[in-house]
């Protein structure tokens, strides 16, 4: 990078937050994602006005920018493409508002979103939505991936919590979107759009977000199939009874026996599928839902249902799940960690399915997921050294995914598109749908200098 | 030339080691949750999937061993944290020392650490004379009081003002207590062998009094070599494999002369290093499994074997907090142990602070080498011990003590720092059991 815009960034945001040696562009070259690119600067952030002018700098000098929260992104959303300079935004995490009486809080976009948790817990409120990187990753990253977690069916996911935000355009402009209210028509409904845009359209800086009360009362339970089919209609029938679990988490044979290999955990090897299911509100009505829980799974013929009585007693019910990533992961060298979605009526043909497609490809794959919201979690395993192995794998993801759009379902639940699912995003949306993408773009971004070649390529490029 | 492919395959060996661990990371960031280092630095290259990927890269010969690299690598407390959180089950603390020991290997010994490491750590002699004449200098010194004028030349030698120092002995521990003392309540009934650490024979003494105090009361005999040296934490820690090896041998050799039914250890690291990084030192036999199954931290040794009834106990008027030591909690795991003995004592008024198992950054040397980001990283310790409304922090780990209580005094903040032996101790001399 040339010595006058190295400078001129120094000048911007200051000595310390200023990065160009060889050894910290190799620390920013990555993120969880597969992929590793060098940026020629790294640059921290602590004002909007500093994003603003990084913009300008970049659009007068042509430089590539890209924003990276902690860089936890599964799909390479962080990764500096095109080089130039990346944009970290860990170094914004303040407070600015915490508004208990409309359920709202603001806070720059760097801040861990589990440190959101115990300011709003004061007031009895929480921020529902709690991605697997909930404590490692920032609200800016969350939005900009729009990302999901275990509670998505009964809370939804980021995009039903973000209320107002300030966004640098990529030219440089400073604007506030949505607004603090509950209903608000002034204007398109734009901050949707940034809700999810991998960092291609403006850099957020500071958001709103609104918040729920605590409930006041957890149920949880586990649930034991000796058939795949049984589990699958569990989930169906629960939600035809009228229940909405807060949590409905599935793990199929092959986690399972991982799990049970790693440390034991209580769970039967020869079990098809697990579920973890709770529910959550009024003491009372939480009760009566993991009664009707209850019910449906006995009818269902599970060999096993315990619902925990403490504290203790749920920590052991979960002591599998939460050690299943652990556990996976330590059966190969490297994994390859998928979120292709499908509606919850479809969970039982795309496990079959995902089954089939490691079994004809000859892969080890184990299942785990968030059943109730259809958001499966195949996670293949391999030694990325075997190049014969990485080969077979990679067939098999390619056909994870048709077989998600296939099933009507998408190739993301809540990773992003991002490097790793760019070259998949045209059979789910399709021409027309890629080219509004470009539109929108292009309007914002004329020179494709906010994090380019993600998600799509621009018509130029191809 | 023997000898420099011997170095050579030895510095590929440490490499390969290393890649053992880091291609396991799936630089997820879970690591930037919870290292104290990088949560100062704020910067990627300090935190255990940086310092994965620099190894990475040095194996691949895409980085040379530059002096940033040297730095990062040295940026790391060995805390453990990371490796305790990681979802793929990555010890990057090993990564690191591995690298420490390559770039060691490649490059040679300092001067100034071969010649602490490799002689005089060896020898020990000089290490006892030079603590004890330091430790009259500072009894002429400092021995009128924190408003002695002698603090204003600390800042000459770069040391803050209010700089903590502790008082070295004059007289080590293992020149006041002599090799066998015997069992004070008849039948001896286990002879124990009792590894005093170097801050427990040069500094706290009083912690290696306790110890030998606590066990011959209960009726055992415990038995203090006179040969053992360093066990080679800090040895291994700054890169000097080799060293490390030597005093580790030594010291498998000498306790095992003793004929011991077990072997205790009052300092952490100490701990760790005989339970479990002598493995990485010397080759797995019948004889070091039985020498490692043997070794026990002091609190974990008392909780399992002596049955201290509320009798032996007298009545202390101390509200107590407990720092878990990184090389207890996470390094031997041991936890509930001292808290349990604390808890025993009547009139003891426990309180849990916050992030207890947090490192305090002291970190053996490190606190040394890089004190400004070792009392930043302290500084969050200080104020939960604040929080905490207590008089006495309790540990077990002679670095933690020094640090806590110099950055304590540099606060005006009045707690004492003690080891939880010591307390325990206090109370069984009240009710004159021991």
């Amino acid at each position: 990078m040339e010595k006058s815009v190295v400078d001129e960034l120094v000048a911007i945001f200051g000595k310390e937050h200023v990065l160009t040696a060889n050894e910290d562009m190799i620390a920013y070259s990555y993120d969880a994602a597969h992929a590793e690119i060098k940026p020629e600067a790294v640059v921290f952030a602590t004002t909007t006005e500093q994003v603003s002018q990084l913009m300008k700098l970049a659009y007068r000098e042509n430089i590539p920018v890209t924003p990276r929260g902690q860089g936890s992104g599964l799909s390479g959303g962080s990764i500096p493409l095109q080089q130039g300079i990346v944009l970290a935004m860990d170094r914004m995490t303040r407070v600015i508002e915490f508004d208990p009486s409309n359920r709202l809080i603001t806070v720059e976009a760097g801040i861990t979103t589990s440190d959101i948790d115990p300011i709003v817990a004061e007031a009895n409120l929480f921020y529902p939505p709690d991605p697997g990187s909930v404590a490692f990753s920032t609200i800016g990253g969350n939005i900009a991936e729009n990302a999901g977690g275990l509670r998505g069916l009964k809370y939804g996911v980021t995009k039903d919590y973000v209320q107002m935000m300030k966004v640098v355009l990529p030219q440089g402009d400073i604007v506030t979107l949505g607004s603090k209210c509950v209903k608000h028509v002034a204007g398109f409904n734009t901050e949707a759009i940034f809700v999810g845009s991998e960092g291609l359209l403006g850099i957020m800086t500071e958001v709103t977000l609104s918040l729920l009360p605590i409930p006041q009362h957890r149920e949880s339970a586990l649930a034991i199939f000796d058939s795949l089919d049984n589990a699958a209609q569990t989930v169906s029938d629960i939600i035809a009874a009228g229940v909405t679990p807060s949590t409905m988490e599935f793990m199929d044979n092959e986690t399972i026996n991982a799990i049970q290999n790693f440390k034991d955990c209580g769970l039967p090897r020869d079990a098809q599928a697990v579920l973890l299911i709770e529910t959550d509100g009024e003491e009372n009505s939480a009760k009566a839902e993991m009664a009707k829980i209850d019910e449906v799974v006995r009818s269902n013929n599970a060999t096993e249902f315990s619902i925990a009585k403490t504290t203790e007693d749920r920590d052991k019910l979960f002591a599998g799940r939460r050690v299943a990533l652990n556990a996976l992961a330590s059966v190969k060298p490297n994994l390859i960690l998928e979120d292709a979605t499908v509606m919850r009526s479809k969970l039982p043909e795309m496990v079959r399915g995902i089954i089939d497609i490691a079994e004809r490809h000859q892969v080890k794959v184990g299942i785990f997921g968030h059943a109730g919201d259809g958001n499966l979690h195949p996670t293949f395993l391999l030694d990325m050294k075997d190049e014969d192995e990485k080969a077979r794998t990679d067939e098999a993801v390619k056909e994870l995914f048709q077989l998600a759009i296939d099933l009507d379902g998408t190739i993301s639940g809540e990773h992003g598109i991002g490097l790793e699912k760019k070259p998949f995003l045209m059979n789910q949306i399709g021409g027309a749908g890629i080219k509004l993408l470009q539109d929108i773009k292009m309007t914002l971004d004329p020179k494709n200098l906010l994090n380019p070649g993600k998600m799509f390529d621009m018509p130029q490029q191809v | 030339m023997n000898m420099k492919i011997s170095a050579t395959q030895e510095a590929e060996t440490h490499l390969l080691e290393a890649a053992k661990e880091f291609q396991k990371c799936m630089q997820c960031g879970k690591c930037r949750s919870v290292c104290p280092v990088f949560k100062e630095m704020g910067n990627e290259l300090y935190v255990a999937r940086g310092k994965n990927k620099l190894a990475e890269k040095l194996v691949s010969g895409e980085l040379e061993i530059t002096q940033r690299v040297e730095d990062a690598i040295n940026e790391c407390l060995n805390c453990k944290t990371c490796s305790a959180n990681c979802p793929a089950g990555v010890s990057p603390e090993h990564v690191v020392l591995r690298l420490r020991w390559y770039i060691t290997t490649k490059k040679g010994l300092h001067f100034f650490k071969a010649l602490i490491f490799r002689q005089l750590l060896w020898r020990k002699w000089p290490i006892t004379l030079g603590c004890a004449i330091v430790g009259i200098a500072q009894k002429l010194l400092f021995g009128i009081g924190p408003k002695n004028p002698v603090r204003h030349l600390f800042p000459l030698f770069g040391f803050s003002k209010r700089r903590n120092f502790p008082q070295l002995a004059i007289r080590s521990a293992q020149s006041q207590l002599p090799e066998i003392n015997r069992s004070k309540a008849g039948q001896a009934k286990m002879r124990i062998g009792y590894f005093t650490g170097c801050a427990g024979n040069l500094i706290y003494t009083n912690t290696a009094k306790s110890v030998v105090d606590i066990l011959t009361g209960f009726g055992y005999e415990v038995v203090i070599p006179k040969k053992q040296k360093c066990n080679g934490t800090p040895v291994l820690a700054n890169g000097d494999y080799e060293g490390a090896k030597r005093l580790m041998e030594h010291n498998f050799e000498l306790f095992r002369k003793y004929d011991l039914d077990a072997i205790v250890v009052s300092c952490s690291s100490c701990g760790m290093s005989l339970k479990k990084e002598i493995k990485v030192f010397i080759d797995d036999s019948p004889e070091l499994s039985e020498f490692t199954g043997k070794v026990y931290d002091i609190n974990e040794f008392i909780e399992q074997n002596i049955d201290i009834k509320p009798e032996h106990l007298g009545e202390l008027d101390y509200k107590v907090t407990y720092h878990d030591p990184c090389h207890m909690v996470r390094g031997q795991g041991v936890r509930d142990q001292p808290r349990d003995l604390l808890k025993m004592i009547p009139g003891v008024d426990f309180t849990e602070m916050k992030n207890a198992d947090t490192c305090c950054g002291s970190a053996g040397s490190y606190c040394i080498t890089h004190y400004d980001t070792s009392i930043k990283i302290n500084n969050h310790k200080i104020e939960d011990i604040q929080d905490a409304g207590v008089d006495m922090v309790a540990t077990g780990c002679p670095t933690c003590v020094m640090h806590i209580a110099d950055n304590l005094a540099q606060h005006e903040s009045k707690e004492d720092v003690r080891f939880v032996v010591e307390i325990l101790a206090d109370s069984l001399r009240a009710a004159k059991t021991i």
